[in-house]
């Protein structure tokens, strides 16, 4: 049974944040004295939507099913941004639906590709709201909610489930709402400090507040087209970035433990941490070498630098870029493709595939090559000294199959969907639709080929705008609460 | 609140069931991941994969910060070693399931209490005084006493009802069914309130045009002395008082039962099949009883036993499928209290179904004791009740609180609350609209849903 008058109670509820949220980017824009009248039509229509939707649900049962978890967080993403788009589209910046419904996705997945071509003109209230889109969809639209309101009353871990990265799931603390509280502040916290270290770097302060909200919800958006090195020429700016890039992909919970209950030993001896410090220091190492070896491109110091930068920004699914990595030396493409495919931590605010799955699926792979040599030996999968459960195991692998299936479908509709042929880049290769479609559905940003940090996507077709939508979707959900939906189980009854 | 449970068994989830809807931080821990999966992902609660009498495990479920720590495991010696360490740990409090009656001893008290162990609970003892409770009167599905038993809160199942006007209202007729609670009132003036209707499993608090149904279960509030007059409306007049009754199996619970039973009635039958288990039985019931051997579905026995001379059927073997069967049986042969226990929980409401009268469920039963324990310390009162999804509670009025300032109809309780009676001055009397509570008045109060909470600032 579902429960569509709880689902609308809740979506209502959901719709006054959104509506909060825009007022807050109306406020910018009558700071700035900017004329936007942009926000009010959407402000106005989630306020109507959001009493519509509250009024009825004003008698619902107060019993929440799985099913519904799944239809209440699928359902608001989508919602989100539809009503999120309107302000882009009435604006005049983004001319088409699709663009826009791709701009608005792309924020609230905390993907950071954009379609946007001159991002300097854009007025200042347009541009602090693709910022908290990403602020908001980094830490993830419900967990936001379950945050700042006391309680939905109903449901809560429900939601979270289907709304939470990473297949195993610890709490700080017994109550979801509680826990949410401590992990929002922490993500709060890490934002305001990226603000702070930002502005000492010489940033001006609502430069320095957008990019951190975009930094700390490894999302990739910024206030400015060109790439960071040519528009501050500040190593510092670049360093805090690093550092900002990097713990906002740590798992929050960790960084909670370790800052707020001094567990410090456990922090560095946590086994998903551990794949993740190796993973960006190994990539990173190998483009430092081969980019000094080069020679003529960059310094040694540069080298380091803008390897650590792109390595982390890819992998941590940020997606800004200091340089154009597309112009480094092919050998390294495939090192990119692949931290981009991994991503940062699980209980994070990036996206991929996540380390921790990656380290379970090392583990069962030492297990297996034990079990060739000693076929009757019990080996366990341990991760941090607990055994990991044969179901999660299982789920993993169903949900590498699901992340190869989405990746190679998505590339091939891509590659059929294409560009506008009257565009200035009418030809798409192989490469950059497989490019895109990795970049998509691990919420990085910039892809391949032409489709890097340089050029905006603006060029795709329609259909292709909105192919990437639904893959930044699917990835940053993690496949499975979108995927539920298209089967017949999902909708029979009983 | 913070609350740490060990065992994940069917007390232990479903005290953190209980615990968390009441938005308590409750950690659950258990050996087996497999128990605690379910729930780690239905209930807003933190689980934990430990040794229940791990001490690492204890810290890590921070033990130290906890306020009430509950061992629940299968494992009685588990238990009491678990809340020992929790207690030297930092918890505040601890309490333990136990399996053996002399722990439950008054003079033993001490002991555990200097061994850290505040509170032990024996779930057979607390099932057998429900057992008691129910099987006082063969009309009355339950009663509790307040005030020395001068006021009382019974609960009445309605059978069928006699079409108004259409024939005399003889002593068998329920002449309360058809009938909203304002024209009760009227008819019958204010000898007794209806508090709550429990009605196809949900308890609900009622108001004056509620309207009585057939099948609902109806509990009253009324002194010593209205006792009568229910029964003569409820048209159960020609029920019989229950003097003897008859305990299938003789486990532990039955033990139990057998000595509470033996101060309300005259004569128990205690039927247990294994020749064994009968000669240990001698040395352990109440006097009163006497122990047959043989099976519960032997006719013959039964028959030459005086079956149908039965008032009151107890099932309290270990099989729930035997419990019910036997109590269906009674109820066809005309004993009209029948008392099964049923310790699967998917049978409850089919047993419910079968309108086999009480059933009882040690599990439920040590939980919501537990629960009650936990608001006690919380809530300035002095008895609590849970009966389905409602709270009865007794309030001792203090000097200068808010009820104390108006009339009881001007208060606006929230919606669930009803005042059943109060005592004053050691006489008991029915509270209604115009009532002006003072000062010392100890009040009963029914609660339903989880508004027992909201009514502290009224009282204090």
């Amino acid at each position: 049974m579902i429960n569509w008058r709880l689902i609308a109670k809740i979506m209502g509820f959901l719709l006054f944040i959104e509506a909060g949220l825009m007022m807050l980017c109306q406020g910018v824009c009558w700071i700035y004295e900017e004329g936007v009248k942009a926000f009010s039509p959407a402000i106005s229509l989630a306020l109507l939507l959001g009493i519509i939707s509250v009024v009825l649900g004003r008698r619902a049962g107060k019993k929440m099913s799985r099913k519904d978890g799944y239809i209440v967080v699928s359902l608001v993403w989508v919602i989100f941004t539809l009503i999120g788009m309107i302000p882009f589209m009435l604006d005049g910046h983004v001319p088409d639906v699709a663009s826009a419904f791709f701009e608005t996705m792309s924020g609230f997945t905390s993907t950071g590709a954009t379609i946007i071509d001159d991002l300097d003109a854009m007025p200042k209230g347009l541009l602090f709201w693709r910022s908290l889109t990403q602020w908001i969809g980094g830490i993830g639209i419900v967990f936001f909610t379950i945050a700042i309101l006391p309680a939905f009353g109903v449901g809560e871990v429900k939601l979270f489930a289907a709304e939470s990265t990473g297949p195993l799931h610890n709490k700080v603390h017994p109550r979801i709402s509680v826990a949410a509280k401590w992990i929002g502040g922490v993500y709060v916290a890490l934002t305001l400090l990226c603000i702070v270290s930002l502005m000492i770097c010489g940033m001006p302060a609502f430069d320095a507040i957008n990019y951190s909200m975009c930094t700390t919800a490894t999302g990739g958006y910024g206030t400015h087209s060109a790439l960071l090195d040519d528009y501050y020429h500040s190593p510092a700016i670049e360093y805090v970035l690093i550092f900002f890039m990097f713990i906002s992909g740590v798992n929050y919970t960790l960084i909670y433990y370790t800052i707020l209950k001094g567990k410090i030993k456990n922090f560095f001896s946590d086994a998903e941490l551990k794949a993740y410090l190796i993973i960006v220091l190994g990539a990173s190492l190998i483009c430092a070498i081969v980019l000094a070896y080069n020679g003529s491109m960059y310094n040694v110091e540069e080298s380091i630098r803008h390897s650590l930068f792109t390595v982390i920004s890819l992998q941590t699914t940020t997606g800004l870029a200091t340089v154009d990595y597309t112009i480094w030396p092919v050998q390294l493409m495939p090192v990119l493709l692949f931290v981009m495919f991994v991503g940062a931590s699980s209980g994070s605010t990036s996206g991929g595939f996540k380390c921790v799955r990656l380290s379970i699926i090392y583990r069962v792979l030492v297990n297996e090559f034990t079990h060739i040599l000693h076929p009757r030996a019990v080996t366990p999968v341990l991760m941090n000294g607990s055994i990991v459960p044969y179901k999660v195991v299982q789920t993993l692998m169903g949900f590498v199959a699901l992340f190869v299936c989405s990746l190679f479908m998505g590339a091939f509709v891509l590659a059929i969907s294409g560009v506008d042929p009257n565009d200035v880049h009418p030809n798409f290769d192989y490469y950059e639709a497989f490019g895109i479609a990795m970049s998509c559905i691990s919420n990085v940003g910039p892809g391949m080929g032409y489709y890097g940090p340089v050029h905006s996507w603006d060029i795709l077709s329609p259909l292709a705008k909105y192919v990437c939508s639904f893959l930044m979707l699917i990835g940053r959900l993690e496949i499975f609460p979108i995927i539920i939906l298209f089967t017949r189980g999902f909708w029979k009854k009983g | 609140m913070k609350i740490v449970i060990v065992g994940a068994g069917a007390v232990g989830t479903h005290l953190a069931r209980m615990l968390s809807n009441d938005r308590q931080d409750v950690v659950l821990i258990d050996a087996d991941e497999s128990k605690l999966f379910r729930w780690g992902s239905e209930l807003d609660i933190m689980t934990l994969v430990r040794q229940p009498s791990s001490i690492q495990g204890m810290k890590d479920a921070e033990v130290n910060r906890a306020d009430l720590f509950i061992a629940v495991t299968p494992n009685e010696s588990e238990n009491l070693a678990c809340a020992m360490l929790a207690k030297q740990l930092g918890a505040k409090k601890t309490v333990a399931r136990v399996d053996n009656y002399e722990y439950m001893k008054p003079e033993n008290l001490e002991l555990f209490k200097k061994m850290g162990i505040e509170s032990l609970i024996y779930p057979e003892l607390l099932a057998a005084e429900d057992i008691k409770a129910s099987a006082r009167y063969s009309w009355v599905r339950q009663m509790w006493e307040f005030n020395n038993g001068e006021l009382l809160l019974l609960s009445v199942k309605m059978h069928d009802a006699n079409p108004i006007g259409e024939k005399e209202i003889s002593n068998k007729d329920n002449q309360l069914v058809g009938h909203t609670l304002k024209e009760i009132g009227m008819k019958h003036g204010h000898n007794f309130h209806v508090v709550a209707i429990k009605r196809d499993g949900e308890t609900i608090s009622p108001y004056g045009d509620e309207k009585i149904l057939p099948r609902d279960l109806v509990f009253f509030m009324t002194t010593k002395d209205n006792l009568a007059e229910i029964r003569h409306l409820t048209g159960k007049d020609d029920y019989p008082a229950i003097k003897n009754s008859l305990l299938i199996g003789g486990g532990k619970l039955s033990v139990r039962a057998s000595w509470k039973l033996a101060t309300i009635h005259d004569g128990i039958k205690m039927i247990e099949p294994d020749k064994q288990r009968t000669e240990e039985l001698q040395s352990l019931v109440s006097p009163k009883t006497m122990i047959l051997e043989g099976e519960g579905y032997d006719m013959d026995l039964l028959n030459d036993e005086g079956y149908g001379n039965m008032e009151a059927l107890i099932a309290l073997t270990d099989n729930d499928q035997q419990n019910i069967l036997a109590c269906v049986a009674a109820r066809r042969r005309g004993i009209r209290k029948t008392i099964a226990q049923v310790e699967n929980l998917d049978y409850f409401d089919m047993a419910d179904d079968l309108d086999i009268g009480t059933i009882i469920n040690k599990k439920m039963i040590a939980a919501s004791h537990i629960y009650r324990m936990l608001l006690k310390g919380d809530v300035d009162n002095v008895k609590m009740l849970t009966i389905g999804n409602a709270d009865v509670a007794e309030f001792v009025v203090k000097p200068g609180s808010q009820v104390t300032r108006k009339k009881v109809m001007d208060l606006h309780f929230p919606y669930g609350v009803n005042i059943g009676g109060m005592s004053r001055d050691g006489h008991s009397m029915l509270v209604s609209g115009p009532t002006q509570l003072q000062a010392g008045d100890k009040v009963v109060v029914f609660c339903t849903g989880n508004t027992l909470k909201k009514l502290d600032k009224f009282f204090k």
